[in-house]
């Protein structure tokens, strides 16, 4: 059998239908419990950027999340997508329920120079996006109120420009200007 | 000395796969801007080299010559999603750290090599020794060339959000040419020379 000219066929096929057999396994033991830690993580990350939130509804249509207190609205959430320097930046945008403040931004995901762009995800540059309104929402030396991190212009202005295309779209374009 | 404690300390300075054996330089390039990812991608890539060794060694003496790389690979890539699915599932904190270093661990050449080179001829216990001091190798390497790139590129160094230390006026004006592919270069050329001077390249 071993001598046989089939044998590595053989082989190789069972091989591969082994790790067909493992993968489908570990893919139907973890399906849901990744699922579940994913939304868990958009849970943590939507009561990071609204403290006050007791739940939300989650739109499938305009992927949009109404963020709930106390069974009124105190802001919505939706994601977008900037084009970084290392790739595509995940950003996760809170506005306000007048659709014209920003809450805040977090990022999801990004593959930025670590030290230099990646620093996105600090709070001092995050927090620069708290508060303001939408108008603001330009690097400083363009007139807004961002500023950009020193050496990752490209990646501040893929946040910012990522941060106001979501927007704009999702009032209908020159709702704000 | 014991061949198991022989095989675990070859891997660290005489066969050490980043200088020595000059394996895997790619991922380690694309890693080592910061000590968090030497430590990550070292976690990683230790079990899944220690386990891809295990199974290597135990099939060893079915697997035919003729179709042993595609065996090897297919053990390898199953292994990675694995691993990946699991942490995914079950450590969703420890994935969000190491999740993007581990899709990048089946491209690393030196799991490959370590089964084709060691596993397929040695017993299962010289083969998670081998596995084991392969890759400390490749953590004390991957640790050395982060801290040095780390250092000079933001001027201070952290671990996991801790700040262990930072050198006055680097950290403002930092040599940022470190974080970029050309630093990862000139660190690796640096230190590949100092290792190889010292005369730690008696591996043939």
């Amino acid at each position: 059998m071993r001598k046989s000219e089939a044998y590595p066929v053989l082989f190789l096929t069972f091989v591969v239908l082994v790790a067909v057999v493992v993968l489908t396994l570990t893919n139907s033991i973890t399906r849901d419990k990744i699922a579940l830690a994913k939304k868990q993580a958009v849970a943590e990350m939507l009561s990071a950027l609204f403290p006050n939130m007791d739940s939300f509804t989650y739109d499938d249509k305009t992927g949009t999340y109404t963020i709930l207190a106390d069974k009124t609205t105190i802001g919505y959430a939706f994601t977008a997508e900037g084009r970084g320097y290392g790739g595509p930046i995940d950003i996760l945008i809170g506005l306000k329920p007048d659709n014209k403040t920003l809450q805040g931004i977090r990022i999801i995901s990004q593959q930025e120079t670590p030290g230099l762009g990646a620093k996105i995800v600090e709070a001092s540059f995050l927090d620069q996006f708290s508060g303001i309104s939408v108008d603001q929402v330009k690097l400083a030396r363009n007139g807004g109120k961002i500023d950009a991190i020193t050496g990752a212009t490209i990646s501040s202005t893929a946040v910012v420009k990522g941060v106001r295309n979501a927007i704009e779209q999702r009032l209908g374009k020159g709702g704000t200007g | 000395m014991s061949s198991f404690w022989k095989n675990l300390t070859k891997g660290i300075v005489k066969s050490n796969p980043t200088f020595i054996l000059m394996l895997g330089l790619c991922p380690t390039l694309a890693v080592s801007t910061s000590l968090d990812n030497a430590v990550g991608m070292t976690a990683a890539f230790v079990v899944v080299l220690v386990l891809s060794n295990i199974i290597v060694s135990a099939i060893r003496n079915y697997v035919p010559d003729r179709v042993r790389i595609p065996v090897f690979i297919v053990i390898i890539a199953t292994l990675v999603s694995v691993v990946d699915l699991m942490m995914q599932g079950f450590m969703p904190a420890l994935s969000k750290s190491l999740g993007i270093y581990i899709p990048l661990i089946v491209v690393n050449c030196i799991i490959l090599g370590r089964a084709e080179a060691f596993a397929r001829r040695n017993g299962i216990l010289d083969s998670i020794a081998d596995g084991l001091g392969i890759g400390i190798g490749f953590g004390v390497a991957i640790f050395l060339i982060s801290f040095i790139r780390e250092l000079l590129g933001t001027g201070k160094l952290e671990l996991f959000g801790f700040k262990l230390f930072s050198i006055p006026g680097l950290d403002q004006n930092p040599a940022a040419i470190f974080l970029f592919p050309m630093g990862a270069f000139l660190v690796i050329g640096l230190l590949l020379a100092l290792f190889r001077q010292l005369g730690v390249s008696k591996y043939e």
